[in-house]
């Protein structure tokens, strides 16, 4: 028996954290482009609004101005589906997300599993969009995408136990706050990296943005994509980068906890410190594209399982040895 | 090797790279419909016929160019004049085939036909941009002024 | 056979061969402006020196004997530095206008030029200004760029045999000209334009018009003689921009006549484009195919065969004839015939209607008698050689008939037919020439065989052939058979048309019968196949279907108008006056709905109820194999065996007339061409130019 009024709250609060996540998918897209800008000493957008603020919604406005195109030769259903399971998977897992000390939706104790479940599920949009659009290109993308994706949740899986194990819990906020002492980052650093690298696998960005390589596939599993539904996919794509940098800080960052626990630091707010760490590790993300060239194919599959598999599968051994023997 | 790669100092020097040219570098964008860069007076843009001084316009219709066209874009036909001389009265470029590759250019023994710098001609209309002869010639009229002082400076190139 | 050493090849050569062709013949180029293996020596351009051991001079070698144990060389420094020279003195006075000049990328100054020129010019004078000369409504002057080869010169005075063409001045003021400002009057000045090496001589038709390099070539053959002569078609697009001729030392050597070279622009004007039907208000209204043949059939759906007959013109092809002749063979007709000038000849024996001689074996003539003909208008290639042969053996020609300046001397011997029988009989001067010749020729013009005696006139004619030697044959005593007896057709059709056998059958009605019975009503239906040439007034009454290519007189009088392709625009296989079939290809579309002949004539043969079994052009052309095997071999001439033919009788005395009225002016083609008018205005009837 559900309370109206909990209900009412609840929604709130879900509107609460979407509002303001699509605002930051919105400028997510904007930084984007200025940093990679900087980076190769050009200005970035700055015709539309003060500073090209606005360009987002420009870009917005565009998109939806355009025809959804359905090819003939496409299942329409599943083609419509995929890009709305996609966005909603993207959001769905930001229920678990602690923003600071108790606020989170549901603040339920296998939060992590949860996470780690929902963005596993993400693989199925982009296959059924590869599937559906009936295109080479398209159904090649979302084969290299799938391959990737499944690849990296092993070492993902493996980095998230060590972190269980020096936690000692599956909720989130446990985990965090078990880092009262020292970020996990430092006895965890080989992990924090091998984590970062494979985000940057799981959501398909630069230098692994195989799945659509334009050089190759044009654009991937999304090359049929047009007006709203690409927007879903795009909307899905950066909304994944900003759960993945919220899961980084979380496991590695201490979450919402200050960098020490000493004033000034304490009289922040954990909420900024929270939001700090995700943007630094989304400045991160875009610092990677403008760096690097993209991975070959073989290269990737290599280093997913026959660097890091092991190597994250010594350290859980190493991790578990410490923590029994202490 | 392996020194380096676990420490992953080639990725690390990478990312400094781009890190200082994010903060330290200055800005090489302009502005483009309100600045524009410098061009070379090489530069290959859009085609003109040109005229003499006295207004005779100089293509002898000797058809070198359709010849070395690569692209096969320029469409010639001659016939001879009232006043006995050598004309074109077809002269066609088509510049979507056209590649910009300046052959014509270089081929033409009286320095009819220029690529010259005007490189803003974008159209709505396929049509639009298959040039005839008027059209080149006036060209020519609009731009001789800035192919005159192109065709001096790399004169003693030549 | 002198033996001689050229870039340490030896090679032995005849006797009387330059040093040039003997490099020629070991593929050792050497370069050449004034030299051209058809005409005399004459060593003036300097360009072909070469070093000779024990010479302290570089030798001309156009004009250098080979000799024996000579060495040449032709790639030392000295000779390079002399081709160097030449060339640098050649181009002081050359314009370099080769932007502007139609012989830009085929000629030869530009290609030598390159390839064995300098770089620069030491000379920073000005050039030698020559005005422009009037040569005529054919050939462009631009004398600034003459090298003075004097090519021009030796052809119209060896070749052409009209010694209008001359130098003035010596030295830099040396210029070539007519003296005085003239046209040239020859039939074969047009390849004077091909022989010039630079762009001084270059056609007026053609004059800035197009460029060599984006003209298809498509070997075909002159329709508009019976010579038959060997053309490339230049063409780009859709258009023939050009004739040339093509080397075919049997028939036409390098020339052809400027009829051919310069009447293409008439296939621009007048052509039938649109099947017609001619309305009740006596107007040609255009029409479809199909209504076209639905009204040829309604009208002979009612007329018994024997009231429809067939003339076949002079330029069709053997397909188009082959084709008609089983049509007219299924409708039942007896009246077909390919005369349309009224000659009386061409049944059996074959010899009787072929050039028998051979164009090329006129050369080893040493007597020649021309009989009612006027080779210079109608076979210019065969008078030029008869006249190379006079040249090089100086032998007698003895003409009866109307006398005209044919470029050689001949001994007019009147114009009386009488005078054969006076032969025949012995009794004429010209017997003691006949008698010291060995191997005598005559040639019986269509000014003899279009007499209504035409047919006496042949069989008095084989009897002077027989008499008096004209004819050896092939016995183990004589082991070189000659056939002196020789008939020159105008109508490139003609021999083709005889071969397959176009003649009125059994009670049919030849050129001459079909008119008088058309206008006496008793031919109900007449088909025209390009047939221009026949009195059209007869054909009043007549249902008359013509098919051709353009709107001339037989469409004017036509009930149905189909439209036929010319001989640009199909496949065609013609026999040339020697029986040599040939064949050429099609170099451009027909224009509009127009077809080739051959199958609109199936066509109509199918909605006439008498389908002809080909539906191909190989089809058809096996057809031409099986109505006469002669068909297969191409480009050769099959001899024919000499048979006794013609009828005796008497002829009269009326006198021989020219067969032809101009040369200019003589079919459906040249009579729709510009720059045939100009011709027949200019150079035949001499009006001042402008």
């Amino acid at each position: 028996m559900v309370n109206v009024e909990d209900l009412l709250f609840l929604i709130g609060y879900t509107l609460l954290i979407i509002i303001p996540l699509l605002l930051a998918v919105a400028y997510l897209t904007y930084v984007e482009r200025k940093v990679i800008a900087a980076m190769q000493r050009r200005v970035g957008p700055n015709v539309v609004g003060w500073f090209g603020l606005l360009q987002p919604f420009a870009d917005g406005l565009k998109l939806l101005h355009k025809e959804t195109i359905i090819p003939t030769q496409a299942n329409p259903f599943l083609f419509i589906v995929a890009p709305l399971l996609t966005f909603g998977l993207s959001l769905s897992a930001w229920a678990v997300i602690p923003f600071g000390p108790g606020m989170v939706i549901s603040n339920i104790n296998v939060g992590i599993l949860y996470l780690f479940a929902i963005s596993s599920l993400g693989v199925y949009g982009i296959i059924m969009a590869g599937w559906a659009s009936n295109s080479k290109y398209s159904f090649l993308g979302a084969l290299r995408s799938a391959a990737q994706m499944v690849s990296y949740e092993v070492s993902i899986g493996l980095v998230i136990v060590t972190i269980l194990l020096s936690a000692g819990s599956l909720n989130l906020s446990e985990i965090v706050e078990a880092q009262q002492n020292i970020w996990f980052i430092i006895p965890h650093l080989p992990m924090a990296v091998i984590f970062s690298i494979s985000a940057l696998a799981e959501t398909n960005r630069a230098p692994f943005d195989l799945p659509e390589a334009e050089a190759e596939l044009v654009s991937g599993y999304n090359v049929e994509y047009s007006s709203m539904t690409f927007a879903l996919f795009f909307l899905g794509e950066y909304a994944n980068m900003i759960l993945m940098s919220a899961i980084g800080s979380i496991l590695f960052l201490g979450g919402w906890l200050p960098p020490l626990q000493i004033p000034p630091f304490t009289w922040v707010p954990g909420i900024v410190w929270f939001s700090l760490k995700m943007s630094f590790l989304l400045f991160v993300f875009l610092w990677v594209r403008a760096t690097f060239p993209r991975y070959r194919y073989d290269q990737l599959m290599r280093l997913g399982w026959k660097v890091f598999l092991p190597f994250s599968l010594l350290w859980v051994i190493l991790t578990a040895g410490v923590i029994v023997i202490l | 090797m392996k020194l380096k790669f676990f420490p992953l100092t080639e990725l690390c020097s990478g990312l400094f790279l781009t890190l200082k040219y994010m903060f330290l570098k200055k800005k090489v964008t302009l502005a483009y419909p309100y600045e524009k860069g410098a061009l070379s007076p090489r530069f290959r843009g859009e085609h003109a016929l040109r005229r003499y001084p006295n207004g005779e316009e100089r293509c002898i219709a000797c058809k070198l160019c359709e010849a070395v066209c690569p692209a096969q874009a320029i469409t010639i036909e001659a016939e001879e004049r009232e006043d006995g001389s050598r004309r074109a009265t077809r002269y066609d470029i088509d510049m979507i085939k056209c590649i910009y590759c300046g052959l014509c250019e270089e081929s033409c023994p009286v320095d009819a036909i220029v690529e010259g710098p005007n490189f803003e001609f974008a159209t709505d209309t396929r049509e639009e941009l298959y040039y005839n002869k008027d059209k080149l010639l006036a060209n020519g009229d609009r731009w001789e002024v800035a192919i005159a002082a192109r065709l001096e400076q790399d004169a003693r190139y030549r | 056979m002198p033996k001689l050493t050229i870039d340490d090849k030896e090679i032995d050569v005849p006797e009387g061969m330059t040093v040039l062709q003997a490099a020629e013949m070991l593929g050792i180029e050497i370069p050449v402006f004034c030299y051209h293996p058809k005409l005399s020596i004459a060593g003036n351009c300097r360009m072909c020196l070469v070093d000779m051991e024990h010479s302290p001079k570089p030798i001309a070698s156009c004009a250098m004997p080979a000799s024996e144990g000579m060495v040449i060389r032709t790639q030392t420094p000295m000779v390079k530095k002399a081709r160097q020279g030449v060339l640098e003195f050649l181009l002081i006075n050359h314009p370099l206008d080769c932007p502007i000049c139609d012989q830009g990328g085929e000629c030869d100054l530009q290609d030598i030029s390159v390839a064995y020129g300098g770089d620069s010019s030491r000379y920073a004078l000005n050039k030698r200004a020559v005005p422009d000369k009037e040569f005529g409504p054919l050939i462009e002057t631009a004398m600034n760029r003459c090298i003075q080869c004097t090519r021009c010169i030796r052809f119209a005075t060896e070749v052409a045999g009209v010694p209008e063409l001359g130098a003035t001045g010596r030295g830099e003021d040396m210029e070539i000209g007519t003296y005085i400002q003239k046209a040239i009057t020859s039939e074969l000045s047009g390849n004077m334009i091909d022989i010039c090496p630079v762009g001084a001589l270059t056609s007026k038709p053609y004059n800035y018009r197009g460029r060599s390099w984006e003209l298809s070539h498509t070997p075909s053959i002159d329709v508009f003689d019976a010579v038959g002569s060997a053309i490339r078609l230049d063409t780009r697009g859709r258009e023939v921009m050009r004739v040339l001729p093509r080397q075919n030392d049997e028939v036409n050597e390098d020339w052809i006549s400027d009829k051919v070279r310069f009447s293409y622009d008439g296939l621009k004007y007048q052509r039938l484009d649109h099947p017609y039907v001619r309305q009740k208000d006596g107007r040609l209204a255009p029409v479809s195919w199909d209504k076209a043949f639905e009204a040829i059939a309604e009208q002979l759906r009612d007329i018994p065969g024997n009231q429809i007959a067939a003339i076949v013109g002079d330029m069709v092809d053997a397909e188009a004839m082959v084709a008609l002749k089983d049509l007219m063979v299924a409708l039942g007709s007896p009246h077909i015939d390919c005369r349309q000038d009224g000659a009386k000849n061409g049944s059996e024996p074959r010899c009787s209607y072929l050039f028998n001689t051979t164009i090329a074996g006129i050369e080893r003539a040493d007597f020649c008698l021309l009989i009612g003909t006027n080779p210079r208008w109608e076979a210019p290639l065969i008078n030029a050689r008869i006249r190379k042969n006079y040249l090089y053996s100086g032998f007698p020609v003895a003409l009866v008939g109307p006398s005209h300046d044919l470029g050689y001397p001949v001994d007019s011997l009147g114009s009386d037919p009488l005078i054969l029988e006076e032969i025949l009989r012995g009794h004429h001067p010209i017997i003691s020439l006949l008698k010291t010749a060995k191997r005598p020729m005559m040639i019986v013009g269509p000014g003899a065989l279009r007499r209504e005696d035409g047919a006496t006139l042949l069989c008095l004619a084989r009897q002077v052939a027989d008499k008096y030697g004209f004819i050896h044959q092939r016995k183990t005593t004589i082991p070189d058979p000659w056939n002196g007896f020789n008939v020159l057709h105008t109508a490139a059709s003609r021999v083709g048309g005889f071969d397959l056998g176009l003649l009125p059958g059994p009670k049919g009605y030849d050129v001459k019968g079909m008119l008088d019975a058309a206008a006496a009503k008793k031919l109900k239906a007449i088909y025209l196949l390009g047939a221009d040439e026949i009195d059209m007034a007869s054909l009043k009454s007549t249902f008359v279907i013509y098919q051709g290519h353009h709107g001339d007189r037989g469409a004017s009088v036509a009930d149905v108008v189909l439209p036929g392709a010319a001989y640009t625009e199909k496949s065609g296989t013609y026999v040339n006056t020697e029986g040599r079939v040939q064949r050429s290809l099609k170099a451009v579309s027909p224009p509009g709905d127009a077809k080739e002949d051959w199958k609109i004539i199936r066509a109509l043969s199918e909605k006439l109820g008498h389908t002809l079994p080909y539906n191909t052009l190989e089809e058809v052309r096996a057809r031409l194999v099986e109505a006469n095997s002669l068909f297969e071999e191409l480009d050769t001439v099959q001899r024919a065996p000499w048979l006794p033919f013609g009828q005796e009788g008497k002829i009269s005395s009326e006198s021989f007339t020219a067969a032809l009225e101009s040369f200019y002016m003589t079919d459906s083609i040249s009579r729709h061409s510009i720059t045939m008018a100009k011709c027949e205005r200019e150079i035949a009837q001499g009006a001042p130019h402008g």
